[in-house]
């Protein structure tokens, strides 16, 4: 297998093991954005090759293999929502500190009363 | 004909936009005229559906693997119907003459657009982002009051909902590798040579997880009770009417491309611990919404053990459940939004007198509640008759689904005394709002006796073994409701230091974190023992 999909894959871990132990929501945040990058990598990964050429249409010779042009297209979508995904999630956390003074999970957990 | 798929995803966007543009009093009625558009272009729709049975649409003429594909069968004809239903009898109860907020008007309205785009499409990728929008849409629904807990609430399931499904864009990166292609017809066809495969067993299992989130199930559904609790009533109906739906959905059409048989019991086993945490907790609480939320979790629970056969008249009960559900949950929300804005207090035990301020609508709650709890003549009954029947080679099955039915009894009688007594609570009349409570507990009675032709246009079967004037039934129901009178006198009204234990249980992110994990670590070893 390829070094870049192990380590891929072990970004994925990483933002798992944060997600699960981080008290901090801004952490959390980027933990989420560590899975949603370390996603994205993967499926690149996955699709590359160092042979192949870009897929325009005048500029294709038919003695090379030709690089699959959809994962490309959909992971720009998959950023872009990420992408609002944590525009919102940043707003949201500022107006639950503004509230609640905190941004630690437990201590909102606390305060709920 | 052709385009109607597209015109009834982008006729409320586009209304939604010029309603968000143009900011006036009147500019608001186009939302109605939308959605009168909707209704006039689907009626012949239907129709046509109904005599090809499948309808397909590739945007643009691409070629079916490549392009975009909007897919229309009996099931999605079902489920466009009832989401149409479901946002008029919304847009009545919100619906006020003389102001309706239009930042408010712009989401719901874009948010019926998504949702019914995610119905049709039949792409996995264009479901995932269908899927995200809806998730970003209604947590802006949610945090709509915008007070602290509200807002607390909306985060949990927007960061919560997204890493769900981060592992479905997983599963999905997983099947492109295989199969080369997101269709979801083509995927189905090809998949069945190498579903044995550990690639193909891994992508199923990320997919349905994230469904499982989306959807509640068991180990997953922290986020619903907090959601639902905290947003706005019509947004609560909307909620745990449809939106959650769209988890069910997704697991449906998966379950069908893959169709692994061996991973039926395993939802049956879920279904089952779903219903009775969710019965559980519901017992438990004081809080009027967070008693319907958890009652949500437990129908979702009942409509899983359905769904998880897959096929045959079980599954059919599951789906039946499934739309039955969405009516009276929606009822009871409705009622409990109006009842919460004029009391101004959300305990169930300070609630009292409901009857005597609100004789009309405590009619048609009262009819919400004979139908989650399965009383004979209404719609929960048929539903769940059919779960039973088809249960019935299986003695444990029978009982569990009983004792699920048992608690929901007993957290209707908690939740219905506040029809009973006396206060001097100055009330108003909504006209709009008791009218759209009215028409959804008009649909409860007829789906629950005329339920022959509807079965039998929509989903195509018979069931003959659901009889209204079956004696047994009545006796069931009747010493059910007398247990579960007992008990809540007995032991609930009590508030024994375990109840308020189970209520005052709270799961934090993390840990909700590592019950996904467990639920996808579950899926693999439940696989790899059985093959």
């Amino acid at each position: 297998m390829n070094i870049d999909i192990l380590l891929s894959f072990f970004v994925v871990l990483i933002s798992l093991f944060g997600l699960v132990v981080s008290r901090n929501i801004i952490k959390s945040i980027i933990c989420f954005n560590m899975l949603q990058a370390s996603a994205v990598l993967l499926f690149l990964n996955f699709v590359h090759s160092k042979e192949a050429v870009i897929p325009i249409l005048s500029s294709i010779d038919s003695n090379k293999n030709i690089v699959d042009p959809l994962p490309q297209a959909l992971m720009i979508t998959a950023i872009v929502i990420g992408a609002a995904i944590t525009a919102l999630a940043l707003m949201f956390s500022i107006k639950i500190f503004h509230y609640y003074g905190t941004l630690d999970w437990d201590e909102l957990i606390k305060r709920e009363g | 004909m052709e385009f109607i798929p597209v015109y009834i995803i982008f006729i409320p966007i586009i209304a939604s936009m010029i309603v968000y543009l143009f900011n006036n009093k009147y500019i608001s009625y186009l939302a109605l005229v939308s959605q009168i558009l909707i209704t006039i272009i689907f009626i012949p729709y239907f129709n046509f559906l109904k005599e090809h049975g499948i309808h397909e649409l590739y945007i643009g003429g691409w070629n079916k693997a490549i392009g975009i594909a909007l897919k229309n069968d009996m099931l999605s004809l079902a489920f466009i119907c009832l989401s149409i239903i479901i946002w008029w009898l919304i847009l009545i109860y919100f619906w006020d003459r003389r102001k309706v907020d239009y930042k408010f008007l712009f989401f719901f309205l874009f948010l019926e657009g998504v949702f019914l785009g995610l119905l049709q499409t039949n792409d996995l990728f264009n479901f995932f982002v269908f899927v995200e929008a809806t998730t970003i849409i209604s947590a802006i629904l949610i945090i709509y009051k915008k007070d602290g807990y509200s807002i607390r609430a909306g985060f949990y399931y927007l960061l919560f909902n997204s890493v769900g499904m981060i592992f479905y864009l997983i599963g999905l990166i997983l099947v492109y590798i295989v199969v080369g292609t997101l269709n979801m017809d083509v995927i189905s066809n090809t998949i069945i040579l190498i579903k044995d495969t550990n690639i193909v067993k891994m992508a199923y299992i990320f997919m349905i997880v994230a469904m499982g989130v989306k959807a509640a199930f068991f180990p997953v559904y922290n986020w619903l009770p907090k959601a639902h609790g905290a947003a706005p009533a019509s947004i609560s109906a909307l909620l745990s009417g449809l939106l959650v739906k769209s988890g069910l959905y997704g697991f449906i059409r998966i379950g069908q491309i893959f169709q692994f048989n061996y991973f039926n019991e395993f939802f049956f086993l879920i279904g089952f611990f779903t219903a009775f945490s969710g019965v559980l907790f519901a017992i438990s609480q004081k809080d009027i919404k967070q008693i319907l939320a958890f009652h949500t979790i437990s129908q979702i629970g009942i409509v899983l053990m359905g769904l998880s056969s897959m096929s045959g008249n079980l599954y059919y009960g599951g789906l039946l459940h499934l739309f039955n559900h969405a009516f009276f949950k929606s009822l009871l929300f409705l009622g409990a939004g109006l009842i919460i804005n004029e009391y101004k207090v959300r305990r169930v035990t300070e609630i009292r007198g409901v009857f005597k301020n609100f004789p009309f609508m405590s009619i048609y709650m009262i009819v919400g509640i004979l139908s989650i709890t399965g009383a004979p003549l209404f719609n929960g009954f048929v539903s769940k008759s059919i779960i039973e029947y088809e249960l019935k080679n299986s003695f444990i099955k029978v009982i569990m689904l009983n004792i699920v039915n048992l608690g929901t009894i007993i957290s209707f009688v908690k939740f219905s005394q506040i029809f009973f007594g006396n206060s001097d609570v100055k009330i108003n009349k909504h006209i709009n709002r008791t009218f759209s409570i009215f028409l959804l507990a008009l649909m409860c009675i007829i789906i629950g006796n005329f339920y022959n032709p509807i079965a039998s246009h929509l989903l195509n079967i018979d069931l003959p073994y659901v009889c209204h004037l079956d004696i047994i039934k009545w006796v069931k129901y009747i010493v059910n409701l007398a247990i579960g009178y007992v008990i809540y006198k007995k032991v609930i009204d009590r508030d024994y230091c375990l109840i308020k234990k189970i209520r005052h249980t709270k799961i934090s992110f993390q840990t909700s974190n590592l019950m996904l994990l467990f639920f996808i670590f579950t899926m693999i070893i439940w696989s790899s023992i059985l093959v």
